[in-house]
């Protein structure tokens, strides 16, 4: 038999609302934990290092340096950490042609979830980015 | 802890892609009257049903678990759905160990069953599995299972300097263990060189060094001795059991390479079973990827250096530690909620004596098992003792 359905979701985001709608604003707005200062981007609920649910809000730049990567031209997968991060994140790479190092995140298309990293371009001269 | 838990009988159905019409439906009975007939025992005689199916999408069926005590002639029983992403076969395990050492139950089938193959096409079941991990962070913005267990891998390459032959080559071995199990989905004579050229997928990992969409489905039963013919003399006991769970975001952990949860979880089955690493004769290792087979079984710590055991042979059917006679992931396929049963069915009869595929050299006492939803997010381990 044939079965086919199309299941549309609408997903309240709670407690990280502003977190997600930071992302659709291009901005990285990560949590810190008021206790122990842990940053965590993306943002959490809770500390991831000390547990406590005492967390404000804190916009990083959203600049990132690449750890390692993974994917092809057409899709690609990092881990990275943002500057202000305490943690790396995963991120979707815009444009995974470049084999850049640093890249600043990026507004998703069409909404999408999650973080995307635009790569910066390597200068010529590979020692600077423009 | 556990007194006199038998793994009574067990019996699986060939994991592949089904292309004979049959449904999972089908495949549930077939497993479920094998394990009782391998228990020689009756359906009447069962009083609760633990099943593991990862995702209603997969089947389309909510509520298996009623359903499948209807078709498996299971009338009556207690029933539940047990659930750990790709570890659920074996969080079904334990949930019937339980059961049986709380006293809730007498006889317990486990059944593990997933149509991972022919009922979705390969995309979706991809974006599906993609939900196994941080959904809001991870599943929907595209990042994939195999990009992740990449990033993982290449942390680990960076710590221990494995390289991507020494993935490659598990990835051959466990084709070929695969070789002699009539069950199998993938029993491949491939070379590295065949891992090697295969289509790259996500570096370090190509085709080969992934794991299958298999269809399938798995039983077995649980019982104490005094409740089974003959007291289940001739069937292996469960001697511990571990589970424990990791961060969920890769970025989150001290050590992206490393599987910290695994480790927790092995610590807790040896505790509980209260024997030694070098007690353990053969294991049943979580191989979704070729390189997370090295990474679980540092992770378990089972040896002190992988890297080097790896490359001396030690997991090869005989060494010191054959891991995945069966093919595991690789070679014998991954239809979800049936793979981890039939890993402990695996090595249940590796310990009696009586599995129907390759054996260790080395007759063996003590076997684990291992396996994990996520990226070794959560991580459950047992260890069998042989009769
Ligand atoms: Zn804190």
């Amino acid at each position: 038999m044939k079965q086919s359905i199309t299941l549309d979701y609408t997903l309240p985001e709670g407690c990280l609302q502003p977190h997600f709608e930071a992302l659709r604003r291009g901005e990285a707005l990560a949590s810190k934990c008021g206790a122990c200062g842990h940053v965590a981007f993306p943002a959490r609920v809770l500390c991831a290092d000390c547990g406590s649910d005492a967390l404000g809000w804190v916009t990083l730049p959203g600049t990132a340096r690449v750890s390692c990567r993974t994917g092809g031209a057409e899709k690609g997968v990092a881990l990275v950490r943002f500057d202000g991060a305490d943690a790396m994140s995963t991120v979707a790479l815009k444009n995974p042609e470049i084999a850049g190092e640093t890249g600043k995140l990026s507004v998703p298309e069409n909404s999408e979830a999650g973080l995307w990293l635009l790569l910066d371009t390597v200068t010529a001269k590979g020692d600077g980015n423009v | 802890m556990l007194n006199d838990v038998k793994i009574a009988g067990g019996a699986m159905t060939p994991f592949n892609r089904r292309k004979d019409g049959s449904s999972f439906r089908d495949w549930s009975r077939t497993a479920v009257s094998g394990a009782l007939k391998d228990a020689s025992l009756e359906p009447r005689d069962i009083d609760m049903l633990v099943v593991a199916s990862e995702s209603d999408f997969f089947t389309l069926q909510l509520n298996p678990a009623a359903l499948l005590a209807d078709e498996c002639g299971l009338f009556g029983v207690a029933a539940q759905r047990a659930e750990g992403g790709g570890a659920s076969g074996h969080v079904a395990f334990h949930a019937g160990v339980a059961a049986l050492a709380g006293g809730m139950a007498k006889r317990v089938l486990v059944l593990g069953v997933e149509p991972s193959a022919s009922h979705l096409k390969g995309a979706d079941v991809g974006a599906l599995y993609a939900l196994s991990f941080d959904a809001w962070t991870d599943g929907m913005t595209g990042v994939d299972a195999t990009s992740l267990y990449a990033l993982s891998a290449q942390m680990f390459m960076q710590r221990t300097g494995a390289k991507h032959a020494d993935f490659a080559q598990i990835a051959v071995r466990n084709r070929q263990n695969a070789g002699l199990n009539p069950y199998a989905h993938l029993p491949l004579d491939v070379s590295i060189d065949d891992v090697v050229s295969s289509t790259l997928v996500a570096a370090p990992y190509h085709r080969l060094d992934c794991s299958p969409l298999s269809d399938g489905a798995a039983a077995l039963i649980l019982a104490r001795a005094k409740d089974l013919p003959q007291n289940g003399q001739t069937r292996a006991s469960v001697k511990g059991l571990g589970n424990s769970t990791d961060r969920v975001r890769l970025g989150e952990r001290s050590d992206p390479g490393y599987f910290a949860g695994k480790r927790e979880a092995s610590r807790r089955a040896f505790s509980m079973a209260g024997v030694e690493v070098t007690d353990i004769g053969l294991a049943e290792v979580y191989d979704s990827y070729s390189g997370a087979q090295l990474q679980a079984l540092e992770a378990l710590g089972l040896v002190e250096d992988v890297v080097a055991a790896e490359r001396s042979g030690m997991f090869a059917a005989d060494g010191a530690m054959p891991v995945n006679l069966s093919g595991g992931l690789l070679g014998q396929g991954a239809p979800v909620g049936a793979t981890g049963v039939a890993q402990v069915i695996a090595a249940a009869l590796q310990l009696e004596g009586r599995y129907w595929g390759l054996r260790p050299a080395k007759a063996a006492r003590f076997a684990l098992v291992d396996t994990h939803g996520g990226i070794a997010t959560l991580n459950t381990v047992s260890i069998l003792e042989a009769p």
